[in-house]
């Protein structure tokens, strides 16, 4: 029983081939339909986010291979002319395990760690389970995946640490006030960046934000969003710098739009109590002199890239942590698969016997009483149980290589003089 | 050679422990800190626990010799210091739940015990004890009023240290590990406002008790002026932010000098006076 998984991600293909390759939820129960239905696949799933299309394929026939399944979604995307199979990876059986449990843990996503990728795969199980593509095999490679992630992100700190500029401000701030929800914070510019940093803000419990904007209206709407409900008129907003101990900058402009003599004149209001101004504009929006004042902290966007190229240095140490957790698990997966390939064999040996039990009591149905025949009913039933517990507990047993489970099943087939098995799902 | 700790077998050794369990604990907080090491975090507290109660045997020991009565001389006062600092550590750390600055209170409390223990060993007379209440509280509230000074005076320094680390874009180690700076400052201010506590304590029990022995005060003492003189700076810098709108930068500084330069003046002191106050015996 095989397992293949094709696919391009930003290792392997640029951008605009994975956009040509990438699959709408619509798109996607089509293709793994068309596969199951076609006879070409017992099982099928397809995990497709904007950095990967990844299909996790158990085929019904030799015919399907890695290159075959490459060639098929090529042309189920009629991407002929763009997209190539060397755009494509390919993993069997193990490979592909450990794949899939590499891409939910995060470690194979293009920023180490990013908290989305187990959200997708989840999402990617529920589509294929939707349409009864997802068996005993994908079920059990997805259920390992869960919980290789959640295993990773409570024993590693591979999660920890802001990787995105607007996060990376809001733990800044945390590192010089211990509260946020007690500081007053000012957001100038409400566009996609200064809304992303207010939300972060917001999420770590500052709800004392005023907002101010060129765009009054604008400004309205996200006050209202963020239930703060308080704006500040951009005309007038420097006359109230004093008053806040976190100042995020967000616009679009040529010229600084704070100066040092704005901040100079605004700490003497404050008593020299500690202000930080988190400048996200590019080109930025604070004079970098600002920064020489007494007891004020300005950070731009480099600083702050500063912040996220640590913190993922120190994600990049926990991945021997995270090794060490998918390789105990895909032991763990690869005993499970061997279990499966000595299944058909424990089921045709308890059928033989219980043929066996039936015959013989058979045989004594109309010589003994009804009372007489439940109790060898009875009495067979444990001798057999007995009898097949350590052909059977041998057959489950770990095993490091599967190269010894044929031989352990033609021995156990040849003892018991079973019939061969077919070669079914 | 007369000496109470060579002289008795289970206080020599356990003067070995107790050095050897603040090292340890030292070691296990370092490694936590700077290596982030899973199992020094693990066995860290329970260390910290063990070291604190090995001290109190040791002090129940040690002053048992002298009917249960400290002697005052600075290598006695520097092992108390040491156990003042842990336990006063050992406290914030399960009030505030913040494990982050335990190396540097211990590490300096490792030091003053070593010192300590190092000193008496090489001492070969056992130091006058204080009788009455008054002494007592003196010497108690002189104990913990340097403790204060010494927390205060070590998160200030890690203060600075953050302080910096942010200005000058440096998201290193310290950055990650200590608490922020809005905490320390709360932490430093506590300290301080401690500290002028237990040095008015100390100079009001120091005055009673130089009385109630029939003493003149003198006032020209340089013990006794520089005790008033830090007395007065501790007390001012309570005051000063709001009165000079000085932030705690500036305080943090002030600090700093202060107890290097109360940490120096005990430890000249320990080399060239065996105690602090001249006896009568």
């Amino acid at each position: 029983m095989n397992i293949i998984s094709v696919g391009v991600n930003h290792k392997t293909a640029p951008i605009e081939i994975r956009e040509r390759i990438s699959l709408s939820e619509v798109q996607n129960k089509e293709f793994i339909t068309g596969l199951i239905s076609g006879g070409l696949a017992h099982e099928a799933m397809v995990l497709s986010t904007c950095n990967r299309t990844e299909l996790y394929v158990v085929p019904a026939m030799h015919e399907v291979t890695g290159e075959y399944l490459k060639d098929y979604i090529i042309s189920f995307r009629d991407a002929r002319k763009d997209v190539r199979p060397e755009h494509f990876f390919s993993r069997f059986y193990c490979g592909t395990a450990r794949h899939l449990f590499e891409v939910s843990s995060a470690i194979d996503s293009l920023i180490l760690g990013e908290g989305q990728i187990l959200g997708q795969v989840k999402e990617a199980y529920r589509i294929a389970a939707e349409v009864q593509a997802a068996g005993i095999l994908i079920t059990r490679l997805c259920h390992t995946a869960f919980s290789v992630a959640k295993k990773v992100k409570t024993k590693t700190k591979i999660m920890e640490g802001a990787v995105s500029v607007s996060y990376a401000a809001v733990e800044l701030a945390q590192k010089i006030f211990s509260n946020l929800s007690m500081k007053k914070i000012l957001l100038v510019g409400a566009g996609e960046t200064g809304e992303l940093a207010a939300k972060h803000m917001f999420a770590k419990n500052a709800r004392n934000i005023v907002i101010t904007n060129r765009t009054q209206s604008k400004a309205e709407a996200l006050a209202e969003e963020l239930g703060t409900n308080r704006v500040l008129p951009f005309e007038s907003y420097k006359e109230h710098l004093h008053e806040f101990d976190i100042i995020i900058t967000a616009v679009s402009t040529k010229d600084y739009i704070i100066t040092e003599a704005d901040m100079h004149g605004a700490m003497q209001k404050r008593r020299l109590k500690p202000v930080i101004i988190l400048d996200l504009g590019l080109p930025r929006n604070a004079d970098p002199e600002i920064g020489k004042l007494q007891n004020m902290f300005l950070k731009d966007i480099d600083a702050l890239k500063h912040i996220i190229d640590k913190n993922l240095e120190r994600r990049s140490l926990e991945l021997p942590k995270v090794h060490s957790i998918i390789d105990e698990e895909l032991v763990a997966f690869g005993q499970w698969i061997n279990t499966l390939k000595v299944r058909p064999t424990i089921v045709d040996l308890q059928s033989k016997f219980i043929e066996i039990k039936e015959k013989e009591l058979e045989r004594y149905r109309y010589k003994v009483s009804e009372e007489e025949l439940r109790r060898m009913e009875h009495l067979t039933d444990r001798i057999m149980k007995k009898i097949l517990h350590h052909p059977i507990k041998m057959l489950k047993a770990p095993i490091s290589t599967s190269d010894n489970m044929p031989s352990r099943v033609d021995l156990v087939r040849n003892v018991f003089d079973l019939e061969e098995p077919n070669q079914s799902h | 050679m007369n000496n109470i700790i060579l002289d008795n077998t289970p206080l020599f050794i356990l003067t070995q422990v107790v050095s050897m369990l603040y090292i340890v604990t030292t070691i296990l907080y370092g490694a936590h800190f700077f290596k982030d090491s899973q199992s020094a975090k693990k066995y860290k507290q329970p260390a910290l626990v063990l070291t604190v109660l090995t001290h109190l045997v040791y002090l129940g020991l040690l002053t048992s010799i002298a009917g249960y009565r400290i002697g005052y001389s600075t290598f006695n006062i520097m092992t108390m210091v040491a156990l003042t600092l842990t336990t006063t550590y050992f406290f914030i750390e399960f009030t505030t739940k913040s494990d982050k600055t335990g190396f540097f209170v211990i590490a300096f409390a490792t030091g003053a015990e070593l010192i300590s223990s190092i000193m008496t060993a090489q001492t070969s007379s056992t130091s006058p004890s204080f009788t009455g209440i008054g002494m007592g509280v003196h010497l108690i509230a002189a104990i913990f009023g340097f403790s204060a000074i010494a927390i205060a005076g070590l998160y200030s320094f890690l203060y600075l240290l953050l302080f910096r680390q942010i200005q000058r874009n440096r998201f290193e180690l310290l950055f990650q590990r200590l608490p922020n700076l809005e905490v320390l400052e709360r932490l430093i201010m506590h300290a301080v406002a401690f500290g002028f506590i237990f040095l008015s304590v100390t100079l009001f029990a120091g005055m009673v008790e130089q009385n109630a022995t029939g003493g003149v005060i003198n006032i020209s003492d340089p013990k006794l002026v520089t005790l008033g003189l830090i007395w007065l700076i501790y007390g001012t810098s309570i005051f000063i932010r709001p009165l000079l709108g000085w932030d705690i930068k500036h305080m943090a500084y002030l600090l700093i000098f202060l107890f290097v330069f109360i940490t120096l003046l005990i430890t000249l002191m320990a080399v060239f006076s065996p105690t602090f106050h001249s006896i009568s015996l």
